[in-house]
């Protein structure tokens, strides 16, 4: 392929080297995919003889053991962007200050967590340094020294595989839940670096008016998960209970979430989160393309659907034909006998 | 102020997702047989738009890149009640990935003094979310992403939005001019009443603008993306024993053996 009118010369993609990762934190809470992220980059920094450096954004971040914790998790150098701007969360300033960051250092790879906040201002990097961003991405791959980054294309149907020849930093968001986060190394050293802040108040566009975030569930971690569709009209009570029988979480389509019926941190799928639970128990979800998209790594699915034709009997290793109502009581109630005669089974 | 907001509300041409087939033998996507629609989230943006200008005054004008046959779309909003219609098109544009095509909608958008830019959250084809950023990162405007719900403040110059986040949600002000990208599914997009749809099919009319209209002739198209498709594999289904059982008994058992 020829190099584009716009192509980064042969000499300034060289002029390129080491993996980045954000890590995405929200009043010194981080993001989980932050970790994954991390877990991930040090591979890719190890496969390349590079470093992995951490860049964290926010307001009093020296305070906490973010840069510290980063490090644990494998960076060899943290950049911390400290300013009240970076406090609530705003596309434009992050952006910017990552922008600047990026075209002073020159990073080869960039990974961002594929969430609302990651997606929303990951284009604002890329589009400034005519960088190349791939959207949620599920795998990333060094071969014959070629980056690989691939992702669902067409509703999971096919996989893709983008890469990025003339221009840098690679960029991608990557889905949360597709990469594993290892146990901290607590005495991993590294560097930790301060940065100047290069954006004012008066150059910002938008202004954050009220912020309502509560503890926000993890279903990535799971081992059991019990998940809802529309077919429960809103009934969620016995996934509830059938989830807590056997140590599990709840999850639901994006038509429950929408509904109103569970909150979104739980929506499984293309939008949502990807599980990889030993079972997944799916209840009146009829298994549309972008929800398998996000269980499809389950061990082992069961499907409780009152129509036969339900794609999702497709997707499951067992399924039952009839009403959840009817199901679920009688699940319960034979899962907790077994339950008790045998305690040492336990999720 | 208040002689209204222009308003642009970007739509796309996808194959129908449930039409599009893999062939088994080649792995190749049969796209042709899919009928092309209006991606499914788009019709929260049109009619996001249209609440907005109901609210504010003004106008608003459907903008798509694509073939001719992207007139389709055009219409269809056209026919729900968008007022104008421009089609992007030219050969210049082909193979262009997020980054050229979000520049080409950002000039559109620009030359059509927009005060505010619609999108959908994501395609149905290519499900990257990342060209209303794009637009507004193109010309240095506000964004508003994952938008439920929406309140004009045209006094102001500003739109606030709630938007949804991890774990709750932020209402956020933006001053105009602002790329909102609507959250799929937040609003009823409304149908289109007969007589407008006839309008859209029979009297109407998109304009059309080049590359060259919109000054991007060396920015767009396949060489200038700096992304490519390096290779496309059907995606191994997960072998599943796709047994279906009849009494819950056996369901009970094989959760048990799994735990
Ligand atoms: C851009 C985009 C992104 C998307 N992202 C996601 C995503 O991340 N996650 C996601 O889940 N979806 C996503 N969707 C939506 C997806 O296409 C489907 O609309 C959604 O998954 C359907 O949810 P559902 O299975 O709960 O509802 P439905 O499709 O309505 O299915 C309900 C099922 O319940 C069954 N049922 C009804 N009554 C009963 C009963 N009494 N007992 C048992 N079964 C019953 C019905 O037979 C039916 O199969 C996305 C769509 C788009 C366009």
């Amino acid at each position: 392929m020829a190099a584009g009118a716009n192509a980064d010369t042969a000499a300034e993609v060289d002029a390129h080297s080491d993996v980045w990762v954000f890590v995405e934190q929200h009043d010194g809470e981080v993001a989980k995919v932050a970790w994954e992220l991390l877990a991930k980059g040090r591979e890719l920094a190890d496969q390349k003889d590079e470093d992995l450096v951490a860049l964290v954004m926010g307001e009093d971040i020296r305070e906490t053991d973010i840069p510290q914790q980063a490090i644990a998790r494998g960076a060899d150098r943290v950049l911390v962007a400290d300013d009240p701007i970076f406090e609530p969360y705003r596309a434009d300033p992050y952006g910017e200050q990552f922008r600047h960051l990026v075209e002073q250092r020159k990073p080869d790879i960039a990974l961002i967590g594929g969430t609302h906040t990651g997606r929303d201002f990951a284009g604002r990097v890329a589009v400034p340094t005519h960088a190349g961003l791939t959207a949620d991405t599920t795998e990333l791959e060094i071969t014959d020294e070629r980056y690989e980054m691939r992702r669902p294309a067409f509703g999971g149907d096919a996989l893709a595989t983008i890469i990025c020849p003339n221009h840098r930093p690679q960029m991608s968001t990557v889905r949360p839940g597709v990469f594993d986060t290892p146990e901290p190394d607590e005495s991993r050293e590294g560097e930790v670096e301060d940065v100047e802040t290069v954006v004012g108040e008066d150059e910002t566009l938008t202004e954050v008016l009220e912020r309502e975030v509560g503890d926000v569930a993890d279903i990535t971690d799971a081992e059991v998960v019990v998940a809802g569709g529309m077919g429960l009209e809103g009934d969620f009570d016995p996934l509830w209970e059938l989830a807590d029988l056997l140590g599990g979480e709840v999850a639901a389509t994006r038509e429950a979430v929408e509904e109103g019926w569970i909150e979104p941190a739980r929506q499984v799928g293309q939008t949502g989160k990807t599980v990889r639970p030993k079972l997944y128990i799916a209840v009146g979800i009829s298994g549309a393309i972008q929800h398998v998209e996000g269980m499809d790594d389950s061990e082992t699915v069961i499907a409780i659907n009152n129509d036969g034709n339900a794609p999702i009997f497709e997707n499951a290793d067992y399924g039952i034909v009839a009403d959840y109502a009817e199901v679920l009581p009688e699940l319960i109630e034979l899962l907790r006998e077994r339950l008790d005669d045998t305690p040492e089974v336990s999720a | 102020m208040t002689d209204g907001w222009n308003i642009v509300v970007c739509v796309k041409q996808v194959p129908d997702a449930a039409e599009v087939s893999i062939d088994p033998d080649t792995g190749i996507l049969n796209r042709a047989d899919a009928e092309a629609v209006m991606n499914a989230p788009d019709y929260n943006a049109v009619e996001a738009a249209l609440e907005v200008r109901d609210e504010v005054g003004g106008t608003v004008t459907a903008l798509t890149m694509g073939p001719a046959s992207a007139h389709e779309v055009l219409r269809g909003a056209v026919a729900m009640g968008a007022d104008d219609a421009v089609l992007l098109t030219d050969r210049a544009f082909g193979g262009s990935d997020t980054w050229p095509t979000s520049l080409a909608l950002a000039r559109a958008a620009e030359e059509l003094d927009a005060d505010v830019v619609f999108g959908g959250e994501e395609t149905t084809d290519s499900s990257t979310g990342q060209v209303p950023p794009g637009i507004a990162a193109h010309n240095d405007w506000a964004q508003l992403t994952y938008v439920e719900d929406l309140e004009p403040r045209p006094d102001e110059d500003q739109l606030v939005a709630k938007r949804d986040v991890e774990g709750g949600y932020e209402r956020v002000a933006a001053d105009l001019p602002v790329v909102v990208a609507m959250e799929f599914g937040e609003n009823q997009p409304r149908t289109a009443g007969l007589h407008r749809k006839i309008y859209a099919e029979t009297d109407f009319e998109p304009v059309e603008w080049s590359a060259a209209d919109i000054d991007v002739e060396d920015e767009v198209g396949l060489a200038v993306s700096p992304t490519q498709v390096g290779g496309m594999a059907t995606a191994e289904p997960v072998p599943r024993e796709q047994e279906k059982v009849d009494d819950v008994e056996e369901i009970a058992d094989q959760i048990a053996e799994v735990l």
